[in-house]
């Protein structure tokens, strides 16, 4: 079961992709493999439930697309964080810590 | 507020929805392109990386697919959540809800009844027909008259020459307009079946097939040998011939002689005319056979025949209409004698011939508006009860709001409420359309020969929809967005607002439109309830009491000329001596019913040098005794003689109309008139009172008498007393005389009267429930608007009573206000009365469109209904206990 690639907490793909593009502008897939990778490939992000993220956080003006070249010639859309995404975040990510010091002190109890 | 912008989201790709989809593709197949590659850069081939892609992210379609949805998801579940929630707080206030779905329900139901008229008469195709709107109707254009009169229906001869020289119609087929009564002989009864003549080809082009046998073919329709051949309604075979399976090859004995059925058409076909449901269809060459009307074919005058042709796909409307009009030009070419100088012209195919579509639906839209404002006076009623509610309701919103509701799901709440009721309503009205419609065709005079359905079909159900969904949106917008609108603090503090005007000023605003609304309508209504009394006491120019009316046909029998002569001397005679009858006669058809003789005479031997002037008459020909049976006065001269009914007798009696406009005051008596440009002419042996022929409102018309008769006749009788209980002995003395006559219209006068009054009676009708309802919803209107005034205003009369004011000055200050919103939606309604009243004008008779006495009365009845619509809550505001009032908070 470990070894598995899991689906993703309920609700934390949204602050996993900000956190993704804060970092530099990025397409779909280089999300995707990003957060793979630092999960170390607990998390295994399949298109539909990115695209629909990407489509809400756009929506929601936290991030913006724009079509660019590729390294290798192709042409994608590429997402950057936009000041609004930004606090986002922060808020997000404050909020989040707070939740998992919670459950883990929960779970420590015992 | 993320609600309000996915839904803009939702618009968003809703009207960019291509190039939306079109990028959000592109942009998955280039993420399982990349994937793919990857997977290769390990040493997979191509084809197997793409399926390990699709395996583990899922395919292009799955996603764009799941993406799409997302968007909408979270939408349709608020929705529903707001469905749910609107239907709990309906069934917590039934009475409220029930209220405003009849107050609604009324107005939508006599829209809806009104839109099956439309759609029964307009809208609707004619059934079973394949690909009806390939199909135009061609009719000849008289360019020197106007109105309907315009155009005419095709002649045999136009009619064979445009079928046979087009270029622009697969085929062309044609049938006759004004269906014959036919008598059909059953076992030795004379029993009115009703036929309508068709072209060979006119079932096989609609693409109409038969249950039993076969159809009519162009074969059975050759003017040289017309085969006397029916195919039978199914209507007609089922109720009057008991769907007997071996109809087929037996024969009908029609108007005296065999008609061979060949067959039963599709059940539900009814040709192409609206209101008209023939029993059964001959071939168009067989006219001269039923009629008795020799040389029908050949006519170039005799227009009976309504064309219709399938227009080939690649040419336009514009080209047939051109076509025809060279065609009809080139008749007039190849015939120079005819001298008819007429064009033709093409109409789309609908149920109501072409050249009369224009007035029904002129009148038909006079309705829908009529009616539309009674719905837009309820809409208002329901909106007022709605915004008080909604200031009822602020705590509620309050709270909602701060348990973070936002604004957007707020308002949709709120109108998911009132689309609801309205939605209850606009099912309400179809159930009440279903009741009504039938009522309303009861009003038909019994003599019209016409059968209406009504469906309620896909038609009528989109528009009572989309009705109660503009409705619900109508009504509930204003309520929505006040309610959304409460600032939070004051309201959770339970802080009574102040009372007053500008509280309520969304209500009075409607409240005033409401007013003008319901007196435009009153208006109407009054003008056109009288017009119709005063029309109803037009004096047609004859006495219509104490007498009846049958109408016979026994050339249709095929009698000869002696016969049909002894036949009518013998029921005169018999009918003559009955008890209770005092004076007989007969005429060709009755004035004011829909046949007609029209022609031109001349003055003959003129005294004025040159051509001289023709003067357009209508033709009436009567027996002796006609003048004296109908209590029409002779002014000078005499009546016709018995002896003078042969041909050639050349005697006139013409009225006073044409006297006049012949000679003037000189008297015409031994003066002759010319027919068609006669060189003799008929010598004027009397001068008749002038009376109504075509229409009651007519004016004055020219007419001359002949006393020559065809066979069929109607017959006339004057009796001393009451006339309706003498309609038995009348039909008993028709069969006493022959068995196998039957007369098709045994009526009074005064039933038959009821024809020319029809359309001013339904009118009148109409109007007058809209004029009913309209007043009566905003009584309860203003009704509301007040009681609700005066319960925001308690505590202040309270105050005001315990600093010592009467009685008086409240009931003063409550009707002042009430009297002061009617004053201003008086004088915006009747300024509008004017101008709509004008679009009546038409229909009114004698009255003008700018009666002052009913703009008064109007005025008059809506401040009386205000005032007492203000003094019953005035009445509870002076009861107000001052103590209680003032302890009220």
């Amino acid at each position: 079961m470990t070894d598995q690639p899991s689906d993703l907490v309920q609700g934390t793909l949204d602050m996993l992709i900000l956190k993704t593009v804060a970092l530099e502008p990025m397409h779909g897939y280089g999300i995707a493999v990003r957060i793979e990778q630092m999960s170390r490939g607990v998390f295994r992000v399949n298109a539909g439930s990115l695209f629909v993220a990407l489509q809400r956080l756009q929506r929601d003006g936290l991030i913006r697309g724009q079509w660019k070249a590729t390294e290798n010639g192709r042409r994608a859309k590429y997402y950057v964080l936009t000041e609004q995404g930004r606090r986002r975040l922060t808020s997000e990510t404050r909020q989040w810590d707070r939740q998992a010091a919670a459950i883990a002190r929960i779970l420590e109890a015992s | 507020m993320s609600v309000v912008r996915s839904i803009l989201g939702g618009l968003r790709s809703l009207f960019l929805g291509k190039e939306t989809s079109r990028e959000l593709d592109e942009e998955v197949c280039e993420f399982l392109e990349m994937a793919a590659e990857e997977k290769m850069k390990q040493g997979m081939r191509r084809k197997d990386a793409l399926r390990a892609v699709r395996l583990e992210r899922g395919s292009r379609e799955a996603t764009t697919e799941v993406v799409r949805a997302a968007g909408w998801e979270s939408l349709v579940e608020a929705c529903w959540q707001d469905v749910r929630f609107a239907v709990r707080l309906l069934i917590k206030n039934p009475g409220s809800a029930a209220a405003i779905v009849i107050a609604l329900g009324l107005g939508m139901g006599m829209n809806t009844t009104v839109f099956s008229f439309v759609n029964a008469l307009l809208l609707r195709p004619p059934a079973l027909v394949q690909a009806p709107d390939t199909l135009y109707q061609v009719w000849l254009d008289n360019p020197r008259s106007s109105g309907a009169g315009r155009y005419l229906p095709l002649t045999f001869p136009d009619y064979i020459y445009d079928r046979d020289h087009n270029q622009s119609f697969q085929g062309m087929l044609a049938f006759d307009g004004d269906p014959e009564s036919v008598t059909w002989n059953r076992s030795g009864e004379g029993q009115v079946v009703m036929g309508q003549l068709v072209s060979g080809n006119f079932f096989s082009l609609l693409g109409v097939n038969t249950v039993l046998g076969r159809a009519i073919s162009p074969e059975d329709d050759r003017t040289a040998d017309p085969q006397p051949v029916v195919v039978l309604s199914h209507a007609f075979w089922r109720e009057s011939l008991g769907s007997d399976p071996a109809i087929v090859g037996k024969t009908l004995m029609l108007n005296g002689a065999n008609y061979r059925v060949i067959g039963v058409a599709s059940e539900g076909f009814a040709g192409l005319l609206v209101g008209i449901q023939p029993d059964f269809w001959a071939p168009t060459t067989t006219v001269e056979q039923i009629t008795r009307d020799t040389g029908r074919l050949r006519s170039w005058h005799s227009h009976w025949l309504i064309a219709v042709g399938r227009l080939k796909p690649e040419v336009s409307e514009k080209v047939a209409t051109a076509e025809m009009g060279v065609l009809e030009h080139q008749i007039e070419l190849d015939h120079p004698d005819l001298k008819r100088n007429l064009g033709a012209t093409a109409f789309p195919e609908t149920l109501i011939p072409g050249p009369y579509r224009g007035y029904v639906s002129a009148f038909t839209a006079l309705l829908m508006a009529v009616f539309g404002l009674v719905l837009l006076i309820a809409c208002a009623n329901v909106a007022s009860f709605l915004l008080a509610r909604a200031t009822g309701r602020t705590r509620e919103v309050a709270v909602r709001s701060a348990l973070g509701a936002g604004r957007g799901r707020l308002v949709r709440q709120m109108l998911v409420e009132s689309t609801l009721l309205s939605g209850l309503a606009g099912l309400a009205g179809l159930i009440l359309a279903y009741g009504t419609a039938p009522l309303l065709l009861a009003l038909k005079p019994a003599g019209l020969p016409i059968t209406l359905r009504l469906p309620v079909d896909w038609r009528v159900l989109v528009f009572t929809m989309t009705l109660s969904l503009v409705c619900g949106l109508a009504f509930g917008l204003a309520p929505a967005l006040r309610a959304a609108s409460v600032p939070l603090a004051s309201h959770l503090k339970d802080e009574t607002q102040p009372a007053g005007y500008r509280k309520s000023r969304l209500r009075s605003v409607l409240m005033t439109c409401e007013v003008a609304t319901c007196t435009v309508l009153l208006v109407g209504a009054t003008l056109c309830v009288r017009s119709l009394r005063n029309a109803s006491s037009i004096d047609p120019g004859f006495n219509t009491q104490h007498v009846i009316t049958a109408t016979l046909d026994p050339g249709s029998l095929g009698y000869s000329e002696a016969q049909v002569r002894s036949f009518y001397a013998e029921l005169s005679e018999r009918v003559q001596v009955a008890p209770g009858i005092t004076s007989v006669s007969f005429i060709d058809h009755l004035p004011l019913g829909p046949a007609r003789e029209q022609t031109a005479v001349t003055a003959a031997m003129s005294p004025t040098p040159g051509e001289p002037e023709a003067v357009p008459i209508d033709v009436l020909r009567v027996a002796p005794g006609y003048f004296q049976t109908m209590g029409i006065p002779l002014l000078r001269g005499r009546d016709f003689s018995s002896s003078e009914d042969k041909e050639g007798s050349r005697v006139t009696i013409i009225n006073e109309a044409l006297a006049r406009r012949l000679w003037n005051t000189e008297d015409p008596l031994g003066r002759r008139i010319s027919f068609h440009e006669e060189k003799v002419g008929m010598e004027i042996i009397g001068v008749v009172k002038t009376g109504k022929y075509r229409t009651l409102g007519e004016d004055p018309l020219a007419v001359a008498y002949l006393p020559q008769l065809p066979p069929r006749r109607t017959l006339i009788v004057r009796t001393s007393g009451d006339p309706a209980i003498l309609l038995g002995t009348i039909r008993r003395e028709i069969h006493s005389v022959d068995l196998s006559m039957a007369a098709t219209d045994l009526e009074t006068m005064q039933q038959y009267m009821t024809l020319p009054l029809f359309p001013a009676r339904t009118t009148g009708l109409l109007l007058g429930v809209s004029g009913f309802l309209a007043l009566a919803l905003t009584s309860i209107g203003l009704f509301g608007v007040i009681s609700y005034i005066v319960s925001q205003r308690t505590q202040e009369i309270g105050v005001r009573m315990a600093l010592g004011a009467q009685h008086g000055d409240v009931l003063k200050l409550v009707v002042r206000h009430g009297l002061f919103l009617t004053g201003i939606g008086l004088a915006i309604g009747l300024g509008l009365a004017m101008g709509a009243a004008q679009l009546l004008s038409s229909l009114l008779y004698g009255i003008a469109p700018t009666d002052p006495r009913t703009f008064l009365g109007v005025a008059l009845l809506l401040c009386v209904v205000a005032v007492l619509a203000c003094y019953i809550p005035a009445r509870r505001a002076m009861r107000v206990d001052p103590m209680m009032a003032l302890r009220h908070e």
